[in-house]
């Protein structure tokens, strides 16, 4: 009998020695409600002996002269926030240096466009600039192609960048804070930092490398005292947004995808707030919503991933596209009936997304409109729904939800066909003075012109 | 004296010598990060019964820290042939492990073992990843808009975009003038992918790349030649035009 349930699947991954328990469904019922009152809660991630603030060695290797420190000053204006354990983590809210997620750009457009407009509509101060890498972690994680030392350097070279990159427009080194908009970047460099702050050996292993590019400070390696996610931004400025809606979002019952990379990784660094869920999920994107007036709704599967899984979005497709119809989107669609499941993170709002119209196969039709938290936080303050939030490289049905929010979708639509014929000719609109983005190399505009193009366009 | 080849006398797997089992473990002990990823294992399972691909794959994360903590050499060498690409790199196994372990973590330092070792079954797995690839190690992008297509993702819907216009006004009409490209998700300076590739070159990564896909890696050779020549070649511009006007 267990040698047949295995063979159909049932227990497949548990290795050979495994057995089915035979519980009874009311035994089964009882194990499950034991087991989530323990683990479906913030205690299982602050129920252990360890605990250890990175940032206290990074302080002391700072004043042993080891390395300098990107610190967060006035200027940036921070707001702090409390972590996991109740720590207080500075969140900087001004002189912004956008580090963008290849996933967003390449994918899904008005993802950071939309963080982006949301700053110009609170007068926040940033700098979107063509000197950066990518992370390199989607792909390291993807084939094991990478190791520490080339994740660690990269990171260290994109944070040496942000630092630097005021000078380009005549304004001192530090200015501007590096504010990371991808989810799997954010828990790579947390770990990186970690790393890095931990072993003399990996801290001198890339000096070697950053020193040969140029990328040291006083020969020192620049550490940022903290790595701050964009949705980390939005959170410590919920209400601030939440005063500039023009939309009624009461009706709305929103879901959450809480990113693994983003609160799985270096939990203790992650934002929770007992005002939120209770304090048993990452509070950033529910309290956005929250304070955007959405009814949050949670689900039994909330803790799941969204299958994204790094090589399968790839190369194991139906892995991907199950684990987000069967897992994810069937049941925020029945169980929480939600109107909407909102991401804080890039490979789970694309596979969330993209992943649902081949649903169709199997009769699995849900329709869930998925997109990210700036998103929606951006069409409720009033962005256009195509110029701005750039809905239409969304493959999920977007237009019902829109009705429901009271936006003339089709009237929108046709306002951006009628502003491709201009874009065609060349009349574009941007967020900002593109002679910004380039601060050193071909195209770079000398300090004296481009410091006249430092106010937003 | 060496010990006898380890074989399975009912697959036509070749036999691995024993030497290779202890070596491909070494390189795995001795990662950097081993001792930080693994602490001990009370077999619990917590692991397994939370992790997505679990549900989908003969894949179990307690299986793999199990075999690494008892030092299974032929069950881990045996594991690297497959079921380690299985993972989905979630880590929601690492978020609930009451030893602090990372199996996830571990499965990472296993593929990385995989690839040094060249297994045949990491350059299978890693072919349809090879445009992520080319396109990391020479831009530091790992995505751009024309990697998605219909042909490329047919079930991803019916049009890539449900605004139809062609690819670069559609690029041009977000109002973000870094993301006004195609083959890139931004545009990309040119003096970050040289300085990209110099870590590249520094931290083992093309050696890496060149055992696990050859031709790919001489195509980014080729590409990155050039655009280090490109680069040289303004640097020495831009000195004449600062003597200039000095």
């Amino acid at each position: 009998m267990a040698d047949d349930k295995r063979s159909e699947g049932a227990f497949a991954g548990f290795g050979p020695e495994w057995r089915p328990a035979n519980l009874s469904p009311d035994e089964a019922r009882a194990a499950t409600a034991w087991v989530e009152t323990r683990i479906d809660r913030r205690s299982l991630l602050t129920g252990r002996d360890q605990v250890e603030d990175v940032r206290d060695i990074m302080w002391q290797l700072e004043k042993d002269g080891e390395i300098a420190v990107h610190r967060i000053t006035e200027q940036h204006e921070p707001v702090t926030a409390r972590t996991l354990y109740g720590w207080k983590k500075r969140i900087p809210t001004n002189h912004l240096w956008h580090h963008k997620s290849c996933g967003q750009c390449g994918n899904i457009p008005g993802y950071p466009t939309s963080l982006l407009w949301l700053m110009n509509k609170l007068e926040t101060r940033y700098l979107d600039e063509t000197d950066q890498t990518s992370c390199t972690a989607w792909n390291y994680h993807g084939s094991g192609i990478g190791n520490v030392v080339s994740l660690a350097a990269v990171f260290l070279r994109n944070f040496h960048q942000a630092y630097m990159s005021a000078k380009a427009q005549g304004l001192p080194e530090g200015y501007y804070y590096p504010l990371v908009h991808c989810g799997t970047s954010f828990g790579n460099y947390k770990e990186m930092r970690c790393f890095l702050l931990h072993s003399t050996k990996l801290r001198e292993q890339v000096r070697k490398i950053l020193a040969k590019l140029g990328r040291l400070v006083d020969g020192k390696l620049l550490i940022p005292e903290e790595v701050v996610h964009y949705s980390e931004w939005l959170h410590v400025m919920r209400e601030p947004i939440a005063e500039k809606r023009v939309i009624d979002l009461s009706r709305v019952r929103a879901t959450v995808h809480p990113a693994c990379h983003v609160y799985k990784m270096v939990p203790e660094d992650v934002i929770y707030d007992d005002t939120v869920m209770d304090g048993n999920r990452v509070a950033v994107s529910s309290g956005l919503l929250q304070s955007l007036g959405a009814q949050v709704i949670d689900y039994s599967t909330w803790y799941d991933c969204c299958g994204f899984g790094f090589r399968h979005i790839i190369g194991e497709r139906e892995f991907t596209r199950s684990f987000a119809i069967d897992r994810k989107i069937k049941v925020a669609v029945e169980e929480a009936r939600a109107d909407v499941m909102i991401g804080h993170d890039t490979g789970c709002i694309t596979t969330l997304d993209k992943n649902q119209w081949i649903g169709r196969a199997a009769d699995k039709v849900y329709e869930l409109p998925i997109m990210a938290d700036c998103q929606l936080a951006a069409l409720v303050c009033g962005a256009h729904p195509y110029k701005l939030a750039q809905l239409h490289w969304h493959a999920s049905p977007f237009e019902g939800f829109l009705e429901k929010l009271g936006i003339d979708w089709q009237k929108a639509k046709a306002e951006f066909e009628a502003y491709l014929k201009e874009v065609a000719a060349g009349r574009i609109e941007t967020l900002y003075d593109a002679r910004r983005s380039i601060t050193s190399g071909p195209g770079f505009v000398r300090p004296a012109i481009a410091a006249k193009g430092t106010e937003r366009a | 004296m060496a010990r006898a080849p380890i074989g399975d006398p009912v697959s036509n797997s070749p036999v691995v010598a024993y030497e290779t089992l202890e070596q491909v473990f070494e390189d795995i002990r001795s990662h950097p990060l081993y001792d930080h990823e693994l602490h001990g294992c009370l077999n619990c399972g917590i692991c397994t019964a939370t992790c997505p691909s679990a549900h989908y794959y003969d894949y179990s994360p307690r299986e793999i820290v199990q075999l690494l903590w008892t030092e299974n050499l032929e069950g881990i060498y045996e594991a690297m042939q497959e079921k380690i690409w299985a993972c989905a790199q979630c880590y929601t196994c690492a978020a609930r492990c009451p030893f602090d372990n990372s199996p996830g973590g571990l499965v990472m330092i296993m593929r990385e073992a995989a690839i040094k070792h060249g297994m045949p079954s990491a350059k299978d797995v890693l072919r349809p990843f090879s445009r992520v690839l080319l396109k990391v190690i020479s831009t530091g992008n790992q995505l751009a808009p024309n990697m998605i297509t219909r042909d490329a993702f047919p079930d991803w819907g019916a049009n890539v975009s449900k605004v139809d216009a062609p690819l670069d006004v559609l690029r041009k009409a977000i109002p973000v003038p870094t993301m006004h490209t195609t083959d890139t998700a931004w545009v990309v300076n040119l003096k970050t992918s040289v300085e990209l590739y110099t870590i590249w070159e520094e931290t083992g990564v093309l050696q890496q790349l060149e055992t696990i896909d050859e031709n790919l890696f001489d195509v980014i050779r080729d590409v990155m030649d050039e655009k280090r020549d490109a680069y040289a070649e303004w640097l020495e511009e831009h000195e004449k035009e600062t003597a200039g006007d000095a």
